[in-house]
């Protein structure tokens, strides 16, 4: 079936640089039928990427090692559902993905949008094409999937750090988000090359970049969550090179998300808006391109992989194109409208769009300077931890509290005296919550104290929204105080799941000091019997226990857990010794306080034969709200996604109007 | 083996066909040009864009007003300039055509092809 | 009617000057990073240095005891040097003789002194290197 997968790539290939040749020849001299044929050609390709997609999952369920992927990446002894994200845990199947989603993507958003953005979508259809050019020429020429070998009687099964549920959804959604930045991208340039620049691209955008945002922000908290319960060295967040590859499109797609509000409100920031998503969608190739060609630690690990220069080059090539179509259409794309005040709605998202630049571009120099002294001096120089934690505390708290302005300052201008009376409890509060977490022994850490004021601000400016809202709600008629509360949300639903959102960005906020700020750590050799303390807690190493599971022996030391006089029951940590692949992998213990949302954190570093072990021990205050904002974010994200049946009329009308039939 | 290949041959047939599709569905057809808006359609279009602006502007403004946002200072200041604005933007849309509800085709304006 | 001046791009530019200036301190003060080396390039180097290479047996001692020795050796190239190296700290799963690793430390006496806790293992399959300790 390998030819079936082949085949279908091909046919892939050829169907989308039809899609790019068509579809550009007919929107540059205008030919309906020829147009369509172009649209059915992308539409097609996912057809084909979907077969082969279907061909590679039948052989990996069924163990057909006589695929190289399948071999590389599998084992019998493997569960299925981990069979199953095999498909995306190596090079070629990764990259088949990306094609799957990229393909499926614009086929939607082609279709979607084709009634009433007719002469956009035209554009759309090439560009879209050129990018599903490049990925398919990848999976047919560099790095297919189906290669075939003599099979081998087992696979080499899968690292045992991807065997965890987190591994399931997160690599999907992050593909989801990255992708998803194609769109917004395609129809920017669009619209730049059609000359269509009126608002249709960015309403036609919104939710595509809405979406891809979201999965790239629970895309990169599951890979934190892993991180923390699978990798297990105490911590969620490494400023890996790989990591930042997700941060840095989120951080500008976060950007683009606020300033494209200023667009449809005053029409203004139409350049920096569609740079914004070509900066985006760059970077979103780039992190791509960061995970995969293993540029990690050294320029030596830059030549092992042949994908790397593909990338760069295309990279380079989509940055060269869209920067010359956006000076070409620089007059038209220039505003008439000013900003007014430094002190307006409009300015606080610009500064927060230049807070959020600016942390996206200190990220961006931290992972690229090592590559540039190598080039420049011949020696790889990496900057650590404290670089870019440096860089978040110092734009990172800015935000936070921008975060809490922005929202309670009107459009246009606002007076100083106004804006006095607005902020007076919410900066009452903060700085009582300030002051009484000083008093408490907050001061150890003075970023982490700014943090949890700041955050205090914010909390409240939210809460005051949400009341004012109702109440205001209620006096223009509602029923009743939870009628007013659900109709002002279903009324305003981008502006008041923005609002949730930024609570989601709260209690993150207040997660990371936490935990990072004001966290404890211990050490200690024991012997059975014996018994260590870290903080208020004591653990005593109990016994310890040997398992056999599916495809791995599970080694566990049993601790029991105290704190004052109180049992907390017994805690687990271990290792875990895989037998195809033969790797150990480390198992931690983690309890979880419902009350205080710290976490004991226990890592049993070395397992002596002798029954000795070796324990680091953590306690991460707070550290539990963090998951608990991711929750909080997906339910802010899906308020503002929610499809708004106003709006929608009102598009219609509006392209009724004119004369163009519409349709969704 | 030949099973895959089968499959590939179909695969490939049906991708031609739904590339073809168009031209085969239509193989001769009154207009072949692209729809698209001319210069007056477009001229409209931007000026619907900033009639909406307009009122959602107000809109929110009377919104923030009421929620405590806006000042009673700063309402006063603001409220003047964009209903002149909103006012400007309806204007505009009434002189360049006198409303018109329902069917473009009454104006005597070609009827859109829908391609489907 | 005059046109104002525009105070937003006075307001924009000082942000923007804000933003450089902080880089450009932080830069100046806490210096830049760490050289990045194969053990081929380590010989009379001083100071603090990143070293990524494979790990070369016999692995002996104990990490959080006296210390875990082995050599390191270069990733690819026909370099024939084998550096000491005595680690203390978090192990990561993934390390075994062969594996491709980086350590933060100092070159003494001829024996690389790593950093507690900065071990680092590339993770085979091209995704998250494996990381151990809590980095400072």
């Amino acid at each position: 079936m390998a030819e079936l997968g082949r085949a279908a790539l091909i046919v892939t290939l050829g169907l989308t640089a039809y899609a790019l040749v068509a579809g550009a020849a007919a929107a540059h001299i205008g030919r309906r039928r020829l147009a369509l044929s172009a649209q059915n050609a992308l539409v097609a390709a996912f057809g084909s990427t979907l077969v082969a997609s279907a061909v590679l999952l039948a052989a990996l369920l069924r163990n057909d090692f006589s695929l190289v992927y399948v071999a590389q990446t599998t084992s019998e002894a493997l569960p299925t559902a981990y069979t199953i994200s095999a498909f995306w845990g190596g090079q070629e199947g990764s990259l088949l993905l990306w094609l799957l989603v990229l393909t499926g993507f614009g086929a939607a958003a082609v279709r979607l949008n084709r009634g009433w953005a007719r002469d956009l979508v035209v554009w759309v259809v090439p560009i879209f094409a050129a990018v599903a050019l490049f990925f398919s020429f990848l999976v047919v020429v560099v790095a297919s999937p189906f290669a075939t070998q003599s099979a081998p009687v087992d696979g080499a099964g899968m690292t045992p750090s991807l065997q965890n549920p987190y591994m399931l959804a997160h690599p999907p959604l992050l593909y989801l988000g990255y992708v998803g930045l194609t769109v917004p991208f395609a129809f920017a340039l669009g619209a730049l090359i059609s000359g269509r620049m009126d608002e249709r691209w960015l309403v036609a955008t919104r939710r595509w970049t809405l979406l891809a945002w979201t999965a790239l922000g629970i895309g990169q908290l599951l890979g934190a969550h892993w991180a923390y319960e699978e990798v297990g060295w105490g911590g969620y967040y490494a400023w890996d090179p790989v990591e930042n590859a997700a941060l840095m499109p989120w951080l500008v797609a976060t950007a683009f998300l606020h300033s494209v509000m200023i667009q449809e409100k005053r029409g203004m920031l139409r350049v920096w808006n569609v740079l914004l998503v070509i900066l985006g969608f760059s970077l979103s190739l780039f992190g791509t391109f960061l995970t995969r060609s293993g540029v990690v630690n050294s320029i030596h690990s830059f030549t092992q992989s042949s994908i790397g220069p593909w990338f760069l080059a295309f990279i380079a090539l989509v940055v060269a194109v869209s920067l010359a179509v956006v000076f070409w259409r620089l007059p038209q794309l220039r505003s008439p409208t000013k900003l007014e005040s430094p002190v307006s709605r409009e300015a606080a998202f610009l500064y927060n769009n230049l807070l959020l630049l600016a942390l996206c571009l200190a990220i961006l120099w931290g992972v690229v300077y090592p590559m540039l002294s190598e080039a420049v001096r011949g020696e790889a120089v990496v900057l650590g931890r404290s670089y870019y934690d440096f860089f978040l505390r110092i734009f990172g708290l800015p935000l936070l509290l921008l975060m809490g302005i922005g929202p309670l300052v009107a459009w246009r201008r606002a007076s100083l005296r106004s804006l006095g009376t607005t902020f007076r409890w919410p900066t009452a509060f903060a700085l009582a919550t300030g002051a009484a977490l000083l008093a408490l022994g907050a001061g150890s850490s003075v970023p982490g104290l700014i943090a949890y004021t700041f955050a205090a601000f914010v909390a409240a400016t939210i809460v005051l929204e949400f009341a004012r809202g109702t109440r205001a709600r209620k006096a223009l008629g509602a029923a009743s105080w939870p009628g007013a509360f659900s109709s002002l949300i279903s009324r305003n639903r981008r502006r008041y799941g923005g609002y949730v959102v930024h609570a989601a960005i709260v209690l993150l906020a207040i997660g990371v000091a936490g935990s990072s700020a004001f966290d404890s750590v211990a050490e200690a050799r024991l012997t059975q019997g014996q018994t260590m303390s870290i903080a208020d807690y004591r653990l005593t190493y109990e016994s310890l226990e040997e398992r056999t599971a599916p495809n791995a022996t599970e080694l566990r030391a049993k601790l029991q857990v105290a704190r004052g006089d109180r049992d907390l029951g017994t805690l687990e940590a271990g290792k875990n010794a895989y037998t195809v692949e033969q790797q150990v992998s480390n198992e931690v213990g983690i309890r979880s306080d419902p009350l205080t949302g710290e976490d004991l954190f226990v890592i049993a570093e070395q397992i002596d034969p002798d029954g000795t072990i070796y324990l680091r021990v953590f306690v991460k205050p707070l550290v539990n709200l963090i998951w608990i904002a991711g929750l909080v974010f997906l339910l802010g994200a899906l308020i503002a996604l929610w499809p708004d049946a106003r709006e929608q009329r009102r598009l219609v009308e509006r392209t009724r109007d004119i004369g163009v039939p519409a349709t969704r | 083996m030949t099973l895959a290949l089968v499959l590939a041959a179909l695969l490939a047939v049906a991708c031609v066909v739904a590339v073809a599709l168009p031209f085969l569905r239509e193989p001769e057809p009154e207009s072949d040009s692209l729809d698209e808006l001319d210069e007056a359609e477009r001229r409209r279009l931007e000026q619907l864009e900033a009639r909406d602006r307009a009122l959602a502007a107000l809109k929110e403004l009377e919104f923030d007003h009421r929620t405590g946002t806006v000042s009673d200072d700063d309402y006063g200041a603001l409220v003047g300039p964009l209903r002149r604005e909103a006012a400007a933007t309806l204007q505009a849309l009434e002189a360049d055509r006198p409303s018109v509800t329902g069917a473009p085709a009454e104006e005597g304006r070609p009827t859109r092809e829908r391609i489907s | 009617m005059a046109r104002k001046a525009n105070p937003a791009r006075l307001v924009i530019a000082l942000l923007v000057a804000a933003v450089l200036a902080v880089f450009l301190l932080y830069t100046s003060i806490a210096g830049g990073g760490n050289p990045s080396l194969a053990p081929s390039e380590v010989a009379g180097r001083s100071g603090q240095l990143q070293l990524a290479g494979l790990v070369v047996g016999p692995v002996t001692g104990d990490a959080h005891a006296g210390g875990l020795s082995f050599r390191l050796r270069d990733i690819s190239g026909p370099s024939k040097a084998r550096v000491p190296i005595s680690y203390t700290g978090s192990v990561p799963d993934l390390f075994k003789v062969g594996r491709h690793i980086v350590l933060s430390g100092r070159l003494r006496n001829g024996t690389f002194v790593a950093e507690p806790g900065s071990m680092i293992t590339k993770c085979p399959s091209k995704y998250v290197p494996k990381k151990s300790g809590e980095p400072t």
